[in-house]
Parts: C-alpha cells; sequence; structure tokens
C-alpha cells in the first residue's frame, strides 16, 4: 500500500518525462545548464577559498574545520525549516490527501508516503548544492574514497533527523494551534527563520573579514569566526566524522556514527508514534473552513481607495482584488517578511564597512562602492520582484476565465498589472539607494547619479517581470510562490541581470572619466564628452527597449493564451 | 442573436469543433447537448472569448467576437462548469470586482449586489472569503456575478452542477424569467431533463459537428422515435441506455 501510495508522484514524473513537448523540454535543459554553471561557480569559489586557507600556517585547517561546521550547521538549520514548510503542504493541505485518507490505507502508511515526499522535496536541492562544497573539500586534502562513503552515511541520518524535527515541529504546531490558522503557521515560521537567519549572520560577523587588524590577533579572529556550534547537535558529529576522514585523524568516529544513526532511527520510532497520536485530528482540524477575521479590515479599505484612486474603473477593480488577494495570503506575507530581511541584511552591509581602515583612499571607494551599490541594489529589487511581479499573471491562477470573458482587454489587463507594481517599486529603490548612499557618504553627483539610474531601472525590471510573467504563465499552480521558483522566473532574473549589467556597462566607463577628471582637476576632451553623451543614449535606448520589448512579448502571449 | 459561420477548433490536430453553422433568435432558450467529448465546452468557451476559433466567425447581437471582443462581452455573461473563483475576496468584492470590469456606475450598484445576493441567499454570506463556501454557493455566485451587468445573452456551461434542488429550480425560473425579457440563453448540459424543460430549441453535438437540431418535435421526427429527449438523444448519438450491455 505504501508503495502504492507514493506511484503517483513518481508517474507524474515518468510521464512529464516522456510527454515533454520540445518548448518545455528546452526550458529543462536551460534550466539543468543553469544550475550546473552555479554549481560549477559554487565548486570554484569554495575551492579557491579552501586552497587559500591551507595556504595560511597554523590557522589554516583551524578555518577549514569551522567553515566545515558552519556549513553543516547552515544546512542541518535550513533542512529543518524547509521540512516545516513542506510537511505542512503534503501532510496537512494538499489536494490529494482526501483520496489517501478515504482510501483503505492505513494512517502509518499514509504519514509516511508524505514524509517521503516531504524530505524528497526539502532536501533535493540541499543535497545538490552541498556536493561541489564536499567534493572541493575532498579535493583540496586529497581525500580517498573513504571519505566520499562517509559523505553518505553521515548525510542520509542528517536528512533524516532533520525531516522528522521538522515533521515532529508542525504536528505539534497543528495540533495546539486552532487548524484554521494552519497557514499562519508558515507566516510564524517565516518569522523564525528571519530571527535564525538574522543570528547566524550576526555569529558569521562578515565584517571582521575585511577588518586587517583581526589577523594580529588569531585567538580574536578565530573567536569571531567561531560558528554557533554544539557537542550535542547531530551537524556537530557529521563535522567530526568528516574532518576526521578529511585529515586522515586516526580516531574511530564510531561513536559519532552510532550517535547519527541512532538518533535518526530513534526519531523515526518518535514521529511515528506521534503521528498515530496526533496527526489526523490534525488533519481533520485543517479542513474546516477558515472563518474570516475582521482585524483590520478597515485599514485595507483604505489602502485599497488610495492604490486605486488614480486608476479608471477596470483597472482599479482588478488592481483592488489583487490588494485584498495580497494581504489576505499569508504566504505572501511571510515571502514579505523574508525579503524585507533580504533589505536589512543589504543595508546592514553598508553601515558595517570599515571605510576608514581601507588602505585605497577612501573618496574613490565610496564612489566606486555607491556605483557598485546600484547594480546590487538592482538586483535585490530583482529579487523582490521575482517573488512578486514576475507571478502578478499567474496569480489570476484558474480564476483567469474571468478576465478572459470579461471586457477588459489583454492590453490593459497588463498594464494595469504594471502600474500597480511600479510605484511601490519605485519607492522602495530610492529609499534603498539613498540610505545606502548616504551611509557610504558619497558626493552628490553620485547620489544623483545613483537615484536616476535605479528610478529608471525599476521601469525596465517591472516590464520585464510582468511580460515575462505573461509568456510563461502558471495558471494551474497550487501555490503562487511555485511560479517564482520555475524555470520562466529564472529566465526572468537572467534577463533583468543582463539588463541591469547592460545599463551599468554603459555608465561606467564615463562615470570614471567624469570622475577622475574632477579628482585630478584635468577637464574632460570633446571626445569624452561625445562618448559620456552617447553612453547615456545608450543607457535610455536600453531603458526603452526593456520596458517595451517585454510587455509586447506579454500581450502577444496573451492574446495567443487559450484558458 | 447568436450566429455561428463554420465554426471550427483544431486542438494538436483533432477537431473539436467542426464547421459548425448555427442561428440563434433573440429570446431564446437554447440547449445545446451531446456526449462526452463532442466539443461542447469548447465552443462555449469560443463564445465567451477563452478560446479562439482555428477557422469560422462567432456573431453574437450582430458582432463578430474576434473583431470586437470587448463589444461582446460587454453584453454577455459566462457562466463555466467549474466555480473557479478568487478565493481571498468575499463574495460581495467579488460582485464589486466584476462590476468594474464591466464599467458599471457607482449609483444603485449596492442596491444591485444586495438584489443578486438575496436572490441567490447568500445574503448572510456576503462578507465571508469564498474559499469558504461550499461548491454550490461559489456556482450560485458565478451565475450572480454573470447577471450583475445584465447581459442580453448568457453562455451557460453546466448550470446545475453543485447545486441543490431548490438552487436549481430557482436558475431555470430565472432562465425562463430571462428568456421572457427578451435575453438569450445558450446552454449547454447533460442534464437532459432539463433541456427538455427549458429549451425552445436543442442541437444535439456529436465529434464537433450537430447531428441534428430544432424543437423537441424536430428532433423527433429526425430521429425518428417518438418518447422523452433522453431516447431521442440516444438514438441521435448511437448510444445505449446504461446497463444494456451489463
Amino acid at each position: 500500500m505504501f508503495k502504492l501510495l507514493i506511484s503517483p508522484r513518481l508517474i507524474s514524473f515518468k510521464n512529464g518525462l516522456k510527454r515533454s513537448r520540445s518548448n518545455r523540454m528546452i526550458k529543462i535543459l536551460t534550466l539543468t545548464g543553469a544550475g550546473c554553471l552555479f554549481w560549477l561557480v559554487l565548486f570554484y569559489l569554495t575551492y579557491k577559498v579552501l586552497m587559500y586557507f591551507s595556504s595560511q600556517e597554523m590557522i589554516g585547517d583551524i578555518l577549514a574545520r569551522h567553515l566545515l561546521g558552519m556549513v553543516f550547521l547552515i544546512f542541518f538549520s535550513i533542512l529543518i525549516f524547509s521540512h516545516v514548510i513542506t510537511a505542512l503542504s503534503n501532510l496537512y493541505l494538499s489536494e490529494d490527501l482526501e483520496i489517501c485518507h478515504s482510501s483503505p490505507a492505513t494512517l502509518t502508511e499514509v504519514f509516511l508516503s508524505r514524509s517521503l515526499y516531504t524530505v524528497f522535496d526539502s532536501s533535493w536541492m540541499v543535497v545538490v548544492f552541498g556536493l561541489p562544497l564536499m567534493m572541493a573539500y575532498g579535493l583540496v586534502y586529497h581525500a580517498n574514497l573513504d571519505y566520499y562513503l562517509s559523505l553518505t552515511y553521515v548525510s542520509f541520518p542528517l536528512i533524516i533527523i532533520s525531516a522528522c524535527l521538522g515533521i515532529m515541529v508542525i504536528m505539534v504546531l497543528v495540533r495546539f494551534f486552532p487548524a484554521q490558522k494552519a497557514s499562519d503557521i508558515i507566516m510564524l515560521m517565516s518569522v523564525i527563520l528571519i530571527v535564525i537567519l538574522y543570528l547566524l549572520f550576526r555569529f558569521l560577523r562578515p565584517e571582521r573579514l575585511v577588518n586587517p587588524d583581526a589577523f594580529v590577533h588569531i585567538a580574536q579572529y578565530l573567536g569571531a569566526l567561531k560558528a554557533p556550534d554544539s557537542p550535542y547537535l547531530p551537524s556537530h558529529w557529521a563535522t567530526d566524522i568528516l574532518w576526521a576522514r578529511l585529515t586522515r585523524y586516526p580516531a574511530s568516529q564510531v561513536f559519532n556514527a552510532i550517535l547519527l544513526w541512532s538518533t535518526a532511527l530513534a526519531m523515526v520510532v518518535i514521529d511515528i508514534w506521534m503521528a498515530g497520536r496526533i496527526y489526523f485530528s490534525g488533519f481533520s482540524k485543517a479542513q474546516e473552513a477558515k472563518k474570516r477575521s475582521h482585524i483590520g479590515k478597515r485599514m485595507l479599505e483604505r489602502i485599497v481607495s488610495a492604490v486605486t484612486k488614480p486608476f479608471g474603473p477596470e483597472s482599479a477593480s482588478l488592481i483592488a482584488k489583487d490588494v485584498r488577494t495580497f494581504f489576505r495570503d499569508n504566504s505572501q506575507w511571510s515571502q514579505l517578511l523574508l525579503l524585507a530581511a533580504l533589505v536589512v541584511v543589504y543595508i546592514y552591509n553598508f553601515s558595517v564597512l570599515p571605510l576608514e581602515r581601507s588602505p585605497i583612499k577612501s573618496i574613490y571607494l565610496q564612489n566606486a562602492l555607491s556605483f557598485l551599490n546600484i547594480g546590487l541594489a538592482g538586483f535585490v529589487i530583482s529579487a523582490i520582484s521575482a517573488r512578486f511581479i514576475f507571478p502578478a499573471v499567474s496569480s489570476e491562477g484558474q480564476a483567469f476565465w474571468i478576465v478572459l470573458s470579461s471586457p477588459l482587454s489583454a492590453r490593459r489587463f497588463l498594464w494595469s498589472k504594471y502600474f500597480a507594481y511600479l510605484l511601490p517599486m519605485l519607492i522602495l529603490s530610492e529609499v534603498l539607494i539613498i540610505y545606502t548612499n548616504y551611509l557610504l557618504k558619497v558626493t552628490s553627483f553620485m547620489m544623483a547619479l545613483s537615484s536616476v539610474t535605479i528610478f529608471f531601472l525599476v521601469f525596465g525590471i517591472v516590464a520585464l517581470g510582468i511580460g515575462l510573467g505573461a509568456v510563461y504563465p502558471n495558471f494551474h499552480h497550487e501555490n503562487i510562490s511555485q511560479v517564482a521558483t520555475g524555470s520562466g522566473a529564472l529566465i526572468y532574473m537572467i534577463s533583468s541581470s543582463v539588463f541591469i549589467s547592460l545599463v551599468i556597462m554603459l555608465e561606467a566607463g564615463p562615470v570614471y572619466t567624469i570622475l577622475s577628471a574632477h579628482f585630478k582637476g584635468v577637464s574632460i576632451t570633446r571626445i569624452q564628452w561625445i562618448w559620456v553623451v552617447c553612453s547615456f543614449i545608450g543607457v535610455i535606448f536600453v531603458n526603452i527597449f526593456a520596458v517595451k520589448s517585454p510587455m509586447r512579448a506579454g500581450l502577444k502571449a496573451l492574446d495567443r493564451y487559450e484558458g | 442573436m447568436i450566429r455561428f459561420e463554420n465554426l471550427t477548433k483544431i486542438y494538436r490536430g483533432t477537431k473539436a469543433v467542426d464547421n459548425l453553422n448555427l442561428n440563434v433568435p433573440r429570446g431564446t432558450i437554447f440547449g445545446f447537448i451531446g456526449p462526452n467529448g463532442a466539443g461542447k465546452t469548447t465552443t462555449i468557451k469560443m463564445m465567451a472569448g477563452v478560446l479562439k476559433p482555428t477557422r469560422g466567425k462567432i456573431y453574437i447581437n450582430g458582432l463578430d467576437i474576434a473583431r470586437e471582443p470587448s463589444k461582446v462581452k460587454r453584453i454577455v455573461g459566462f457562466i463555466p462548469d467549474r466555480p473557479f473563483l478568487y478565493e481571498k475576496l468575499s463574495g460581495i468584492e467579488f460582485l464589486r470586482f466584476k462590476a468594474g470590469l464591466y464599467r458599471m456606475k457607482e449609483n444603485r450598484l449596492d442596491e444591485r449586489i444586495a438584489d443578486l445576493l438575496s436572490l441567490f441567499e447568500l445574503t448572510d454570506w456576503a462578507d465571508e472569503l469564498i474559499e469558504s463556501y461550499s461548491h454550490g454557493m461559489k456556482q450560485r455566485l458565478i451565475i450572480a456575478s454573470a447577471m450583475i451587468h445584465k447581459p442580453r445573452v448568457i453562455i451557460v456551461d453546466e448550470p446545475m452542477v453543485g447545486l441543490d434542488p431548490k438552487g436549481a429550480k430557482l436558475v431555470k425560473e430565472i432562465f425562463k424569467e430571462w428568456a421572457n425579457d427578451g435575453a438569450t440563453v445558450f446552454m449547454s448540459t447533460h442534464t437532459l431533463a432539463l433541456a427538455q424543460e427549458v429549451c425552445q430549441q436543442i442541437a444535439i453535438v456529436d465529434k464537433g459537428r450537430i447531428v441534428a437540431s430544432g424543437t423537441s418535435e424536430d428532433l423527433k421526427k429526425q430521429a425518428g422515435v417518438e418518447g422523452n429527449l433522453e431516447s431521442i438523444f440516444l438514438k441521435i448519438t448511437g448510444g445505449q441506455y446504461p446497463g444494456e450491455n451489463v
């Protein structure tokens, strides 16, 4: 029965591969290509870092050991969190659960089959992208086969432990929280993740790495690098085993291996025992209709009326619907919190840069960083857009027939979405760039240039998001966050990155010329002026192209769309 | 009021709708019946502007839907067979949203919405999110939303799916009332008793083609059988009574 319960997923996967149409195959190949590239970059970077460490006498190995410990701790934390999220959906919210629970399968069989889905969904990415790091360690330390075998028997129980912990957390939460608030739990979890991320970030203290004084006091430096580690954490046992294999440390690691495996097996038994007691009651409660909360209703109405004021009745209706849906969908909120954390961490980086201690003349560095900041802020805005703007068209979901059968034209539909997102993104990007430039204490010329550049970049970034979102729509998603992780979103991120890079490349040369001339006190030649003007005209053209072309492609795709 | 000219839809080499020609006069309740996979929903979706024909034309109130989609859609109310809605909106917000899409004026809109909610017995649920509605309630809300702009043509796919007997009776009465007021109802259904009861004209479609059309009397003559619509339907489509082969 267990095998039967997991068969739909296997068969669907097989059918998906077998019946792939050519454009889908292209998407799969693009995605695999991009994944491989990322994989290689990760491998190369880790290899370089480890080679650098190994060249440092005395502290090299200690640093490498710490890094391995940190990597395992971070992977372990990510795995637990991702199991919590996917377990909620696989064990409580998936639509096909009704079929499973109404079948003659036992509760344990249903629970185990769903847990297996959860393990696969949560861990494949961590395993795939953890591999280059481990391979780099193996290569640098000339590890033998023993190390690679250890990787298998170390990571497997680690995944099982994190899965059991994640599933346990969600079972307890759904049991004790009102079941109607199942999705609110995701939000709570996201807040917890932000706190964990923040704490990890504080513990890692990356700013110390650029502090040249730190190398004077090795003990202090190591203290700063030390990850929050404990001998009671499974990630610690895993690190010990692998480190012993890498350095061919003679002491036996059997005890750590027994600890890992016995913990994993004990956790499986505890999970099955817990499922027998609380899983079904939680599932049953999760089916009950959610009663609407009236808190904040007036506030939402105010936001809706303020946002929709400048638009005509059709666009206003569409935007009002989007705003309401957004604020009532807790999964959207949780993502927003995560992205807020991204922005906070981004700004935090600038506030701790030890510019005054840099050997490079500060004024150059500040302006160079400010220029780099345009690109980085652009990428942050793109990442936010990938999550919220790219799925804007797909967010209509299976209710898209309502728009298709209404008198609203595809053009108006698409541009309404565009303008609804443009203003908040403009405000966010300007706040981001002006505040970080203020922290960098840049010249007024760079402040003006950055503000104007990011202002125009946002027009293109939003257009790419809306347009490509219409070219690669997914109206049959179970959850809108799936859209942001699809191949279309990857194409969007690549296009957006190319667009931002192009604008920066066009601006970089002229800006360097102007700044150099300014600091050296020389005047700019006529040819240089022509070059400056041509480059900025080029920037305008690239921006116009980035707005018009994706929107046109999106419009064409919508016109062709058949619901 | 509704006219098809050589309407054809081909999906990956398969003709779902094959050269349909049809004329539905104003004020008629028109039944479009056929076995599963006959092309009914495809035809309905093309009429609603959700699908594009491969060939041929659809005229509604003399307007070509391919040329003037917005003008046509403004006078059409579409009720699909599956109630996919915006789950995070409340019933009343959804009706306001639909009214906005049809550029309805604010004055008397609240009154119109209140009347529709009351007619479909959704007043008590008006402020609840659609995600908490039952299947039947969602279906009633879709029918209410299709009526909000007082359309002159109603296109409806399986109107009775998910409705309780009271809801089904209400919908039948409403269709009859609309037709009496001059509106045209184009209805695809599997419920032959419903088609027999409310439709003045019926077309039987099979494998994408109209195989018989006219009033119930015309169909009887074409099929050469006496009896109800079910026996005519089975004769024309080559079907059998359930259980004949068991």
